[in-house]
């Protein structure tokens, strides 16, 4: 390939069929080194005016952008494109078409699941473990090796939601659960909530689990550790009682 | 037109946009009781707030005698006299009962332990005449975490994203609002909603101006169009935020922010190509100023590479006592924007070594729907020169306009969308309760027909193609500095593209049809870049965000006015103007002194011999920058990264 054009392919999915069609993207300098983005932006542009992907903030702080650059997730714009990449849509996710997913079904299964009641007293801190889980951008990137989100029936119609959990469902439970406002009474709903997500198979795979968050959270020990000691010294608790 | 591409819907409230504003009136409605439904383009609360700084005005944080009216006074001054008196007083009044909603669902600052308030930022915001700006970890992701709780926790709103708001219904008799359309896109649908009330919370326009903004694609100006299409006023649609140092290459980093005027420090200027200053004393200059000189260089053919100038901060680093307390600000002062700079322009320019590219950035749109303090839309009329509301119609947040008028105190946005939007869904909750008439089918009737005429297998134009120039004549013709000339230009060519957009190319299918987004997206950005240059052409002098580069005058002894932008019958675009209210002569006086001492301080310094400024220099800093480098961090977009910005 000459150095002011770069390769790539890009797979779109079209009347229920999935295919790849290869760009040549046109370097805007010769030392340009772009984003999948920028080749997504000009393949748009040049050759498939109705290329549809997501993007927002460029600046990797509103995840809506991942797509799988061969087959790992990753944020489109700052992942850099190399001769040959295949871009995808992650593959965690329903496809509606070419690179988007149907996102919502994550978000839907946490209807309701917020029931603290407003305190008085606002001014009380909350801990540093508290803020790392609020650096989550939503990216979904976590789902990918998740066994749990793996479960869900992706062929959802509508608007449903998933019945199973994934760390990004379980990060949103542990900040409730963290949140120094919280009453005790309501952290036994959260870990019941946590529970129907399924919960249980994260303790039966916690050593080989592999997940990896887009913005770097260790989701493991900050996440997914402290709820399955939570739910566990809760079932201690009741049977002690 | 096919019946089962439609569904329908029936609903209390519809509130379109899920960002701060959205989630805000979709709270207050459902509080009330009411069923909500909540449209969004974007995934859930993927919106500017969740991108921004986080640094929300929060009144009497910092300091106990911070009164309402203080806090009122100080935005219509620093917006030049345009905003909306009562508007800046619900806004003063409400800030610190919306910052304590939104901690209810999670925001958690630091709290002043002694006082037993939220931390405000250690130094007081320039243009804020007192210490009450709370900032977040995780900046503004801490907020969208928030917005998205707020809406994921009533079980009475339902929530629908990759949905593209058309139109509100109205029903043409009393013309009270009895629903709205919208394309769902990622089931294939024509959402046909009843509803008596609709809350517009749909964001800016900066997308018209693409790549150069630091704001969500999404801002392609839905909510004017839909606005003034309703019937609505839209007011001081010339005044959009620019900053003035964003990037201007490499591409992927294009438009995101890189500093701000006091980035510049006490040293940094802007030179041209030729290496020329083109403006000294960057750090107390106003954001329009910089824009202004940048714009200037580019149009006489003297600009950079890419369409910017060059801002040189090397004599700060250089200097060699204070050199080093340089560094230590630029890095700590914007982090974010640095962070951007250093990755884009590479290792040397981090370390301010070699001057940075820069061009301005569209920000934020201080204009909007004309709306009454509770975010009652008013359209308006001109020979009773009254507005009159529009029955079950509001918009909060970047979606209306007198708040800001001319120019926008930093970290007032967040609070703004959190005032605002619960203001409006409080107000349609009270509104629909009142109403229990009702909805006739008919009235939807016309917008389905009007939603099936969108389709054309023939058409020989590309929606997507047409944006994009679009984009570049935006910039060109009514970007960050203006001229009549233009601005004339801008009208024919938008009158023509007008034309253009009826030929364009929509395949005739439902599911995930981005020719079809593409095209309304279009739509909406035409109709709020006419109405921003018919209110520019009406604006014939600078004022705050709107440069004017053939008009050197400055007026600033004339009686202040808003420009309002009306659709006539014929969908033709109309021009008024309203009087505002001039602040007290003194206090303004004051405000004029004050700057130009600071600016002659300024120019003092840099004349005198290097030794003795380099001490003086390092003493400034070591006064800002403390015993802890870390207090300083200050907000992109805010009056203490530009402490010159006031009443210009």
């Amino acid at each position: 390939m000459d150095s002011d054009k770069l390769k790539v392919r890009i797979k779109l999915f079209r009347d229920k069929k999935s295919f790849e069609v290869e760009y040549i993207y046109k370097k805007k300098s010769l030392n340009e080194r772009p984003m999948v983005l920028d080749v997504l932006l000009q393949a748009q542009e040049e050759k498939i005016d109705d290329l549809s992907f997501r993007y927002g903030c460029r600046a990797r702080n509103c995840g809506v952008c991942t797509v799988d650059i061969n087959g790992k997730p990753r944020l489109a714009c700052r992942a850099r494109v190399k001769d040959d990449d295949l871009i995808s849509p992650i593959s965690t996710l329903p496809v509606i078409k070419d690179l988007i997913v149907k996102r919502d079904g994550i978000p839907r299964q946490m209807i309701g699941y917020n029931r603290i009641p407003f305190k008085n007293n606002l001014n009380v801190e909350a801990e540093s473990s508290y803020h790392n889980l609020t650096a989550c951008i939503e990216c979904y990137a976590c789902l990918d090796g998740c066994p749990l989100h793996k479960k869900n029936n992706l062929e959802v119609k509508n608007n449903d939601a998933y019945s199973y959990g994934n760390p990004f469902s379980f990060l949103k439970l542990q900040r409730l659960y963290i949140d120094p406002l919280t009453p005790e009474e309501e952290k036994k709903g959260i870990i019941e909530k946590a529970k129907s997500l399924g919960l249980e198979t994260y303790k039966k795979e916690y050593k080989n689990l592999k997940i990896k968050c887009g913005v770097g959270i260790n989701l493991k020990d900050e996440v997914i550790k402290p709820l399955l000691n939570a739910a566990f010294s809760y079932q201690n608790e009741k049977k002690n009682k | 037109m096919d019946k089962n591409k439609i569904i329908k819907l029936e609903y209390d409230v519809i509130v379109v946009g899920s960002g701060g504003s959205g989630s805000s009136a979709a709270q207050a409605a459902a509080e009330a009781g009411l069923n909500v439904i909540v449209i969004s383009k974007d995934p859930l609360a993927s919106s500017d707030t969740k991108i921004c700084e986080g640094v929300m005005t929060v009144r009497g944080a910092g300091d106990e005698n911070d009164t309402e009216e203080e806090l009122a006074n100080n935005i219509k001054l620093a917006g030049g006299d345009l905003p909306d008196k009562k508007i800046t007083e619900a806004f003063a009044k409400d800030s610190k009962v919306a910052y304590d909603r939104l901690r209810e669902h999670g925001l958690r600052p630091s709290i002043n332990k002694k006082r037993n308030t939220p931390k405000t930022l250690a130094i007081a915001m320039g243009g804020h005449n007192k210490s009450r700006s709370v900032g977040h970890k995780n900046s503004g992701l801490s907020f969208g975490h928030v917005n998205w709780d707020t809406i994921i926790k009533f079980k009475n709103i339902a929530y629908f994203e990759d949905c593209w708001f058309l139109d509100v219904v109205k029903n043409m008799s009393n013309e009270k609002i009895v629903g709205g359309i919208a394309y769902d896109a990622s089931n294939g649908k024509l959402l046909s909603i009843k509803a008596k009330a609709v809350i517009i919370a749909a964001g800016g326009l900066s997308t018209l101006f693409f790549p150069k903004t630091d704001t969500m694609r999404g801002n392609t100006g839905d909510s004017y169009a839909i606005g003034i299409r309703a019937g609505a006023a839209l007011v001081d649609m010339e005044q959009i935020q620019f900053l003035p140092f964003c990037l201007a290459s490499p591409p992927s980093y294009e438009g995101l922010l890189a500093g701000e005027p006091a980035t510049g420090s006490f040293l940094g200027v802007l030179r041209d190509k030729y290496n020329k200053v083109i403006l000294d004393s960057v750090y107390l200059r106003t954001r329009a100023e910089c824009s202004e000189a940048i714009m200037r260089a580019v149009a006489d053919g003297r600009g950079s590479p890419n369409g910017g100038a060059f801002l040189d901060m090397t004599a700060n680093k250089k200097a060699k006592r204070s050199g080093k307390f340089f560094m230590e600000y630029l890095k700590s002062a914007l982090p974010s924007a640095y962070d951007n700079a250093r990755q884009a322009l590479g290792k040397e320019a981090g370390k301010a070594e070699v001057p940075w590219e820069v061009r301005p950035s569209a920000h934020y749109m201080m204009g909007g729907i004309k709306v009454d303090e509770f975010g009652r839309a008013l359209s308006y009329n001109k020979v009773s020169n009254k507005t009159k509301k529009i029955k079950g119609f509001y918009a909060a947040g970047q979606a209306m306009g007198g708040l800001f008028g001319s120019n926008r105190l930093g970290s007032t946005s967040l609070t703004e969308v959190a005032v605002f939007g619960y203001r409006a869904g409080k107000d349609a909750a009270e509104y629909v309760k009142q109403n229990k008439k009702k909805i006739d089918d008919t009235h939807f009737d016309i917008h389905h027909k009007k939603f099936f005429q969108l389709f054309n297998s023939n058409g020989k134009f590309k929606a997507y193609n047409l944006k994009i120039d679009l984009q570049r004549k935006s910039w060109k013709y009514i970007g960050a500095a203006r001229k009549k000339k233009d601005l004339l230009a801008m009208q024919s060519y938008l009158d023509g593209l007008d034309e253009k957009v009826k030929d364009v190319l929509v395949k005739p299918n439902l599911s995930w049809n981005q020719q079809l987004i593409e095209k309304l997206e279009l739509q909406n950005m035409i109709l709020s870049a006419k109405a921003v240059t018919l209110a520019s052409l009406n604006r014939d002098f600078s004022l705050g965000g709107h440069v004017r580069l053939d008009e050197k005058r400055k007026r600033i002894f004339s009686k202040p006015f808003s420009t309002l932008i009306l659709m006539d019958s014929s969908s033709k675009l109309k021009l008024e103007k309203i009087q505002r209210e001039r602040t007290n002569f003194i206090t303004f006086i004051k405000y004029k002194i004050n700057e130009l001492y600071r600016l002659y301080n300024a120019k003092f310094i840099r004349i005198l011999p290097d030794f003795v400024k380099d001490r003086i220099i390092e003493n400034k800093y070591k006064k800002i920058l403390g015993s802890k480098a870390e207090s300083i961090e200050i907000q992109a977009g805010s009056l203490e990264a530009a402490p010159a910005e006031i009443n210009k």
